[in-house]
């Protein structure tokens, strides 16, 4: 056996615990969640079925944890892990599979297909064999923890070039976007882009918050290779900050998988609860709302409107109605795509797909269930508060000549936000920046 | 355009984490010792490929602010 081969089934064996051998021992073949992937609704094929990515581990797990897997293989489909076989699953998990868990909703029994592909990530993330570009993002991300210095002037100066512009469009010459305050009462962790810092800092501004900008991006690209090591040194960047400066919450940018990482998986990691709380952009924003400290426009987005639900903020982090409350204040002609909530389809860019140029024709072509979805509704705009689901959906866009924007949640706020809140003048000028 | 030393990428108008995947792509092709001039519209670039270059083991020559929305950067393939 390869030292490969040998440290993926370490991983394997340490990550065998109830949920993932319940998911290994209980699927009864019946073949329901075939039609609840978005890979085999674009391509249906027995290989595209969440069952059959699952059978690909459940051989290996026969062969080391199965009597007649052991003596007699060929009986129980039992199958000994090689490099081949290691590379052909690590491809599975990776390209095939965005661990959006609709099979898993649609299981009558309820098996967790997507713990079963994390396994195999995790598997070959030890071993080596994971796409080169996740392993290279998420180091560099732990690197920013571990060497701020290299970056942090040049970061704030930026921030203080948008100081004026965010002055301008508030009409608050008192208006700051200071980086790590201490005693700030929110922490706002954005994405690497000034697109996810600009329209907060202006609703932050305008409902009167308490905040300050994190130095570090919210994305956790450890996730994506189901490694808790390094997810959990990214994830700390945060924790750490947010523990120093004293905040009561944080909140995170419109990013799926880094508000399901920080807020449902992350304390586990820590071995306990935060002294704060993690709340999405999205929550805070319908928060506001509902305390009046917004002053929206009903009528403001006049195009119809439809939202995308990212897998990662409804069905994993249970972010659903929110978002809706916020849309509908400001969109009065907002229509739901079928299926939707906690049913609704997988963009296909989830699971860090996005940011691996070696998939993309996969990616698209898995996609074509949603882009669908969306001419369906007639919306010229989608909204989603994911970035993976917003760069995918704007590929899906220009794919397949959708015709539609794609925007944040946050973007149509300040779009509908009224003069009360905003200089008028710059808010229009704002509002067309963001469209082009 | 690209010489076997000196390969100049255009970054403009792409989101995190696309400069730093393009980047690090790029890279792959030049030999070490060579480098790469890009140019960004993101100021994300500048907390993410310091990073980078760090994390990788390469050396980031320079990187600056040039014009408004607009970062150039030198990086040197080391490895």
């Amino acid at each position: 056996m390869s030292d490969m081969v040998e440290t993926a089934l370490g991983v394997f064996e340490r990550q065998l615990g109830r949920p993932l051998e319940a998911a290994l021992e209980v699927c009864a073949r019946c073949g329901v969640c075939a039609e609840a992937c978005h890979y085999f609704q674009a391509e249906p094929t027995v290989e595209n079925t969440p069952v059959a990515r699952g059978e690909a581990l459940r051989r290996v797990y026969r062969a080391e944890h199965d009597f007649l897997g052991r003596i007699a293989p060929w009986w129980v489909g039992a199958e000994r892990l090689d490099e081949a076989s290691l590379t052909r699953l690590a491809e599975t998990a990776f390209s095939r599979c965005t661990l959006c868990r609709r099979c898993t909703f649609n299981c009558p029994l309820g098996v967790d297909t997507p713990l079963m592909m994390r396994a195999v990530r995790a598997m070959a993330t030890a071993a080596g064999v994971a796409p080169e570009i996740l392993v290279m993002l998420a180091d560099a991300a732990i690197e920013k923890g571990r060497s701020p210095e290299i970056f942090r002037d040049l970061f704030i100066e930026q921030m203080t070039d948008l100081e004026p512009e965010l002055r301008q469009v508030t009409g608050n010459p008192q208006a700051r976007l200071s980086v790590e305050r201490p005693g700030a009462r929110v922490l706002y962790v954005a994405l690497a882009g000034v697109h996810t810092i600009l329209p907060p800092a202006i609703i932050f501004t305008a409902a009167g918050e308490d905040w300050t900008l994190s130095l570090f991006e919210a994305a956790n690209y450890g996730v994506f290779l189901a490694d808790p090591g390094r997810a959990k040194q990214i994830a700390a960047r945060i924790v750490d900050e947010a523990k120093g400066l004293g905040v009561e919450e944080v909140v995170l940018a419109e990013c799926g998988h880094a508000y399901a990482a920080l807020r449902w998986e992350a304390p586990t990691w820590f071995g306990g609860s935060f002294p704060f709380r993690v709340v999405s952009l999205v929550e805070k924003i319908d928060t506001y709302l509902t305390q009046g400290r917004l002053n929206l426009d009903p009528r403001a987005v006049r195009e119809r409107v439809t939202y995308h639900d990212s897998c990662n903020m409804a069905r994993s982090g249970g972010v659903i109605e929110e978002p809706r409350r916020v849309l509908r204040a400001i969109a009065p002609d907002f229509v739901e795509m079928t299926p939707n909530r906690h049913e609704a389809l997988c963009c296909g860019g989830g699971g860090g797909l996005v940011a691996l140029p070696e998939y993309e024709d996969l990616r698209l072509r898995a996609g074509k269930p949603k882009a669908d979805q969306v001419r369906r509704t007639g919306a010229r705009t989608v909204v989603a508060a994911c970035e993976n689901c917003r760069l995918q959906l704007g590929d899906l866009n220009r794919h397949y000549g959708l015709e539609v924007e794609i925007s944040a949640v946050a973007d149509l706020v300040v779009r509908a936000m009224r003069p009360a809140d905003l200089n008028e003048e710059a808010v229009s000028v704002r509002a067309e920046a963001i469209a082009a | 355009m690209s010489d076997k030393s000196r390969t100049v990428l255009d970054l403009k108008g792409l989101l995190c984490p696309m400069p730093v995947v393009k980047l690090a792509l790029a890279m792959k092709t030049i030999p070490v010792g060579a480098i790469i001039e890009a140019t960004a519209s993101d100021p994300g670039v500048v907390a993410d490929i310091p990073a980078w270059a760090r994390s990788s083991g390469n050396e980031l020559v320079t990187l600056d602010k040039v014009a408004d929305k607009e970062f150039r950067f030198v990086v040197k393939r080391l490895k």
